[in-house]
């Protein structure tokens, strides 16, 4: 007997939000998923895990956004939680340059935890900086390749996940 | 000459004295009527009954408005009050309370075993019934304990959800739920955090989560190298349901490992329908 049913089912994706505290990895995710689901889990075991589904190229994707606890440093955080993620979203404050300033050290340790996944780097708030000083940052962020959003006005919040979610698809 | 004078002055006096109660006739009057008033209000506060019916309604309106108002202007206060008392004298509210609860335990408790032995009496009905000698025979064979069999009948064991899910990502390749309240993919998720925290919390990395008690909920996990089931059970769990329930599970892994090619990593409620057919003559 086949117990195999495929017609229902849907592509799952496990993506893990990185970042020190207080980047707004959480008021991205709640921008973006417009749904709260409990935020003390954060608090007691060190996760929260929300659910988007999204369309694209006419397949539907389930995507299971783990938002782990933000520390000084990643090493803190139980690796299990990184266990088997297919897309990473790292995420730093533009306001707040100790959470970009080791970012090529954070980015290396993630990398040697976890198989190499593909990662979208964000820039948050940018509600927050204005033009002279969005130069400034460009200058000092080691990497070129991330997007600036703001999860306060809901800048670029889509496009983070969606271009996570093309690179996944590759 | 200096006799006259006085004379003159008192005439003088006497004008002035007319004078003045004519001028001031109206003012005398309304001087009377004050005092008189004055003792009335004097009269008034000195006897009880006549203060007493003036100033009750008043008193009366006042409390009123104070009933109505009081959750609002003190409610958040002594709340607050409450709150600090208990949290800085819990002994003495435990004291307090121990008499009152222990009482609504051994009710609560004498209520359930009462349920309990009538659901039993039914049960030994049962048992000298057709169905029961099957049962019997069926215990004979089994090797499962009568009393257990029994027990189980009467304990309303409920399998309420069923979650396959992948060992590392937490994702969900199958699951059944009863009552369909909660998103499972979210579930499998948080399970799979849990069981990685209890883990990492406790360094036991060689050994595993094997279930969580939640007051009548047993969360039972079953682990195997790619992906672990979690049972979650209403009711009381007897030792041969338990049994059942672990022979069911490795007969349905036993299953999924002979068709282990057609798991696709990633791909959620590939076998959803299956497992509900499985389990369900538990």
């Amino acid at each position: 007997m086949n117990i195999f049913n495929k017609g229902n089912s849907k592509l799952s994706k496990k993506i893990i939000l990185l970042g020190q505290f207080g980047v707004g990895k959480s008021s991205l995710i709640e921008k973006f998923v417009h749904q709260e689901f409990s935020e003390m889990y954060i608090t007691t075991i060190g996760v929260k895990i929300d659910k988007k589904e999204v369309q694209l190229g006419g397949r539907k994707y389930s995507l299971l956004i783990w938002d782990i606890a933000g520390e000084d440093t990643q090493i803190k955080v139980p690796t299990a939680y990184k266990l088997g993620a297919h897309g990473a979203i790292f995420v730093f404050d533009l306001t707040m340059p100790s959470s970009f300033e080791n970012l090529e050290h954070d980015i290396a340790y993630m990398k040697k935890i976890i198989p190499p996944i593909p990662f979208v780097l964000v820039g948050n708030k940018t509600d927050l900086v204005d033009e002279a000083e969005m130069a400034r940052i460009k200058e000092i962020v080691p990497h070129n390749d991330y997007i600036y959003s703001s999860a306060k006005t809901g800048e670029n919040v889509e496009s983070i996940f969606t271009s996570l979610v093309k690179k996944m698809a590759k | 000459m200096q006799v006259v004078k006085p004379i003159v002055a008192s005439k003088e006096s006497n004008q002035m004295l007319q004078l003045r109660d004519i001028l001031l006739e109206k003012d005398r009057e309304r001087q009377l009527g004050l005092i008189e008033r004055v003792n009335k209000v004097q009269e008034t506060l000195n006897t009880k009954e006549k203060l007493s019916a003036k100033v009750s309604p008043l008193i009366k309106a006042e409390l009123d408005q104070l009933k109505n108002d009081f959750p609002t202007l003190f409610g958040p206060v002594i709340t607050e009050t409450i709150k600090y008392q208990i949290q800085n004298s819990q002994d003495e509210v435990v004291d307090a309370l121990y008499p009152i609860i222990g009482k609504l335990i051994r009710k609560y408790i004498s209520r359930e075993i009462e349920i309990l032995s009538e659901r039993v009496d039914k049960q030994f009905e049962k048992a000298f019934s057709w169905q029961g000698w099957l049962k019997r025979i069926k215990t004979w064979f089994g090797g499962a304990k009568e009393s257990d069999i029994i027990l189980q009948g009467a304990s309303n064991t409920i399998i309420e959800e069923i979650f396959v899910i992948e060992q590392n990502s937490g994702l969900l390749f199958g699951s059944y739920s009863r009552t369909k309240t909660i998103d499972e993919d979210m579930i499998a998720g948080m399970l799979t955090a849990i069981k990685s925290f209890v883990v990492d919390a406790f360094k036991t990395k060689d050994q595993n989560l094997e279930g969580i008690e939640y007051e009548s909920y047993h969360i039972l996990f079953y682990n195997f190298n790619k992906f672990f089931l979690t049972v979650v059970v209403s009711g009381t769990i007897t030792a041969s349901f338990k049994d059942q329930l672990e022979k069911t599970v490795l007969k349905f892994v036993d299953k999924l490992r002979k068709q282990s090619n057609n798991i696709e990593e990633s791909e959620s409620n590939q076998f959803s329908g299956y497992l509900e057919k499985f389990f369900k003559n538990l």
